[in-house]
């Protein structure tokens, strides 16, 4: 007997103008089949706006459908009725770990679900004790949720799922708004409820390396189910996966690549694991090694690898950092040391990648760079001025150094586009038809579309919302623009088109941009120099491939050296010539060949 | 700025007054009131003040901690005490100009009042330094709940309070990021007239408001997949329950009520 049995699942978003009128219909779900067997780990991908929210939003009755039936554990998910049953026995964890916690104690917000189903005042503390225990937050349960990161935040979220003992519970992209560490945090307890506890799991998400483990998935696009298999079976099919905006693993994309050059690796290799004991199976033997080498592809890599560039520094151009301290409730016992002695110089024109994880104090380092915070102790100078001066005017330091903060979309505030870019300029005192003329430019820079100039931001999707939020920036005019985490809560999709947008800016503008990120891989790719930030310090700092040769170090201070890096280092410990230092797919897959034609 | 204020914001410690139900807590904060302002005479006063100096002391909150809280109504202390000093006329006239007349009685009424609004002040913060927000709104609701009788929302208010308790924090960061944001796009909140600067709140309370209610819509989504229904049939991890604690607080209340009326009957002298 299935969990859930969705047969011909149709929804339909329906928009009105203000007389009542239809404005548009969208189709959220079209015809949706879906059947989920109790104790099963189903996962559903998609980009944003594919429907999976709108399906997931289904199984717990917080939608109903238009067409079609739904049953969640033997009951009508159209009936209204059974809404309370159904959320009884389908939980569901969202998105945004702060918006779904309602309680300001910890074990009081686990306790609401039971509360509301009415178990007696003894089995709520026992069912809050074990789900606490569940999700490993038991020692947190007096905290307030205020004081929690966001992975831990989720899982207390879970904990309060978990204690209305549902069998089955749905995640909604939960990991979207995570760094690194809480991503893994909560897909670990999402697997550890499904094996120790039997709750069947349905995730949703739009990273392919989160459904490795799934047993089945479903991938979704424009309200339809458009691929669904084993995570191997989907695996297999890369330019498919592409097609639908999916993020395919580094692992899988670099096994598809040697595949293409002619090496007799099977589809859909799903871990870095797996492609290392693949590679060195046909690496073993040397006669055979040969062999692979005359018969592969003349395929070229050289045009995909990025190319190092040089940069002069010059004290009159360059942003310098002077052994800059700065501290928090600087002289009471609470104080905390956000930047510790940091020194940095940053030439003119440079793409530097800042990496750290939450609270190392990466967002306080930029905040200095144009006059946010002031240094407890230390210089910073900008086009070798002192921007502690007396006399040096800081508003003139804030168009000079432009900061996108993370969710920019959040500072929009105009009733257009357009106008919300002119804000900026406009506080920089230039007169009326600069200002204009600054604020198209700058929407043309980030491919805004001109039809949607005169449209409210608050109609755009997250990814356009960004770019109108970039813009508000470019429009002042930096050298240098500083962007705080700008992929944070988009699909791969829309990261890779926001990254693309500024590598492109980088090389048309000449301007000097910083991009604070948590994702080495992501970053990796782009920049010249990383500068890894650690407990308010800088501790490594250079080219990507110079700091990821300390991956294992970076993995102490649980940062993640993209896959390849990893790969490379086994393979070369294994016996295999290859470069170590390859921290792209296009370098390693050239330093694979090289190594078997060695 | 408005993390500066601590009046009345709790502190935690494990006193006999921390631990008892706040329902008792809340009762005698209003039994204290009513007190204060039917004692008459130097008799009640001195109950008064006997009374909440061993609260104090019986609560572990340190009273450098309590009179922090008064600093910032010192303003509002001074201009209501001159105004009954100048408005009150008496048998005894020292002074008198226009309107304005200084007594005895004025004299006398400018010193009560001060020690009444003092004494409330630390009387009614002493309530919320010793009991927790969740605390405060679950008393409430449980002290309220026959007025659901006549369909006043008891619960839906009590449920409102301790959201906001939770949402307040997050709401408050969320306007020092917004207010960074627009800084780092030149926005000036600092400077210029009363306009001008009424006019630069705008950048800040529009995506304020819009986040605020994005949140409302999200946590609305999150409680229904809870299965929150209203009040009706939820019951409670840890109800309230009294104890022999709570008897004994009951009848210390109403043994000081008592004897404040007994003093203001026997000997309302000299105020």
């Amino acid at each position: 007997m299935n969990i859930i049995t969705a047969k011909q699942l149709v929804h339909e978003f329906i928009r009105r103008d203000e007389e009542g009128n239809v404005d548009s219909i969208t189709t959220a779900l079209d015809h949706v089949d879906l059947d989920v067997k109790p104790g099963e780990f189903i996962a559903i991908l998609g980009h944003n706006g594919s429907g999976k929210s709108t399906l997931a939003k289904h199984i717990n009755t917080l939608l109903a459908p238009d067409e079609g039936t739904l049953w969640v554990d033997e009951m009508d998910a159209t009936l209204p009725e059974n809404a309370i049953p159904i959320r009884r026995s389908a939980g569901m964890v969202f998105q945004n770990p702060d918006n779904q916690i309602i309680a300001s104690v910890v074990e009081e917000d686990v306790a609401f679900g039971p509360e509301n189903l009415g178990v007696a005042s003894a089995d709520i503390r026992e069912r809050v004790r074990t789900s606490l225990k569940s999700v490993g937050m038991s020692k947190y349960r007096n905290h307030s949720p205020n004081k929690l990161s966001g992975g831990q935040k989720q899982r207390v979220a879970i904990a309060g799922v978990v204690a209305m003992e549902p069998k089955c519970i749905v995640f909604d992209e939960p990991t979207a708004m995570l760094d690194p560490n809480g991503r893994r945090e909560v897909i670990a307890t999402a697997h550890k409820l499904n094996q120790k506890k039997g709750v069947t799991i349905i995730l949703i998400t739009h990273y392919m390396e989160e459904v490795v483990g799934a047993d089945h998935v479903y991938v979704m696009d424009h309200g339809k189910i458009v691929m669904d298999g084993t995570p191997r079976e989907i695996f297999s099919d890369i330019e498919t996966c592409k097609h639908y905006r999916l993020d395919v693993p580094q692992s899988t994309l670099l096994a598809d690549e040697l595949r293409n050059a002619g090496l007799p690796l099977p589809k859909g290799v799903l871990t870095r694991e797996e492609l290392r004991d693949r590679l060195l199976d046909l690496f073993v033997d040397p006669v055979r090694r040969g062999q692979y080498y005359q018969q592969l592809n003349p395929v070229s890599f050289a045009d995909r690898i990025p190319k190092h560039r040089e940069y002069v520094t010059d004290k009159t151009k360059d942003i310098i950092v002077d052994h800059v301290s700065y501290e928090y409730s600087s002289g009471t016992a609470y104080r905390v040391k956000a930047l510790d002695d940091v020194s940095l110089e940053i030439p003119r024109g440079q793409f530097v990648g800042i990496i750290g994880h939450t609270g190392s104090g990466k967002s306080t380092l930029i905040s200095h760079l144009n006059g946010l915070l002031k240094a407890t102790s230390g210089h910073i100078y900008v086009n070798g001025e002192d921007i502690y001066d007396e006399d040096y005017k800081i508003k003139d330091l804030r168009s000079k150094v432009g900061l996108v903060f993370q969710y920019p979309e959040h500072q929009l505030f105009e009733t257009t586009n357009f106008k919300d870019v002119c804000f900026g300029p406009r506080n920089q005192g230039l007169d009326e038809k600069t200002v204009e003329l600054r604020a198209f430019e700058a929407l043309e820079q980030v491919g805004f579309p001109q039809e949607l100039f005169d449209a409210s931001p608050f109609d755009l999707s997250g990814g356009q919302k960004r770019r109108v939020a970039i813009a508000g920036v470019l429009a002042m005019h930096p050298e240098v623009l500083i962007l705080d985490e700008p992929t944070a809560g988009l699909d791969p999709a829309g990261r890779d088109e926001i990254l693309n947008l500024l590598a492109r800016m980088h090389e048309e503008m000449k301007i000097t941009i910083i991009l604070v990120s948590h994702s080495m891989e992501d970053v990796a790719e782009y920049v010249d120099r990383i500068i890894v930030m650690n407990q308010g310090k800088a501790v490594y700092d250079g080219e990507p491939r110079e700091v990821f040769k300390r991956y294992l170090e970076l993995e102490q201070i649980s940062l993640a050296a993209p896959q390849v890096t990893y790969l490379m280092h086994e393979l070369q410990d294994s016996g295999m010539p290859v470069n170590p230092t390859a921290t792209t797919v296009a370098e390693a897959a050239e330093t694979i060949i090289a190594a078997f034609g060695a | 700025m408005l993390r500066d204020i601590t009046i009345g914001q709790y502190y935690p410690a494990e006193s006999p007054i921390h631990k008892l139900d706040p329902r008792v807590k809340l009762f005698a904060t209003l039994i204290y009131i009513i007190a204060l302002f039917v004692f008459k005479g130097a008799l009640g006063f001195g109950i008064i003040t006997v009374g909440l100096v061993a609260m104090i002391a019986v609560s572990s909150v340190p009273l450098s901690y309590i009179l922090k809280g008064l600093k910032s109504i010192v303003v509002i202390l001074i201009i209501t005490s001159l105004f009954n000093v100048v408005f009150t006329t008496g048998d005894i006239i020292f002074v008198k100009y226009g309107p304005f007349v200084i007594s005895d009685a004025g004299i006398r009424n400018g010193i009560v009042i001060i020690f009444r609004l003092i004494y409330l002040i630390m009387g009614t913060s002493l309530m919320t330094l010793t009991t927790t927000p969740n605390q405060l709104t679950d008393g409430l609701e449980r002290s309220m709940r026959h007025l659901a009788k006549i369909k006043f929302p008891v619960h839906a208010i009590a449920m409102m309070m301790s959201i906001a308790l939770r949402f307040i924090p997050i709401l408050i960061d969320e306007t020092d990021k917004i207010m960074k944001a627009q800084m780092a796009r030149g926005a000036d909140f600092e400077t210029g007239g009363l306009i001008k600067r009424a006019k630069a709140m705008v950048p800040l309370l529009v995506p304020l408001f819009v986040s605020a209610f994005r949140r409302a819509d999200d946590l609305a989504m999150a409680m229904e997949a809870r299965c929150y229904n209203g009040g009706v049939g939820r019951t409670k991890m840890n109800p309230l329950r009294y104890g022999k604690k709570d008897a004994i607080a009951y009848m210390i209340i109403f043994a000081f009520l008592a004897a404040v009326i007994v003093a203001r009957i026997l000997l309302p002298w000299p105020m």
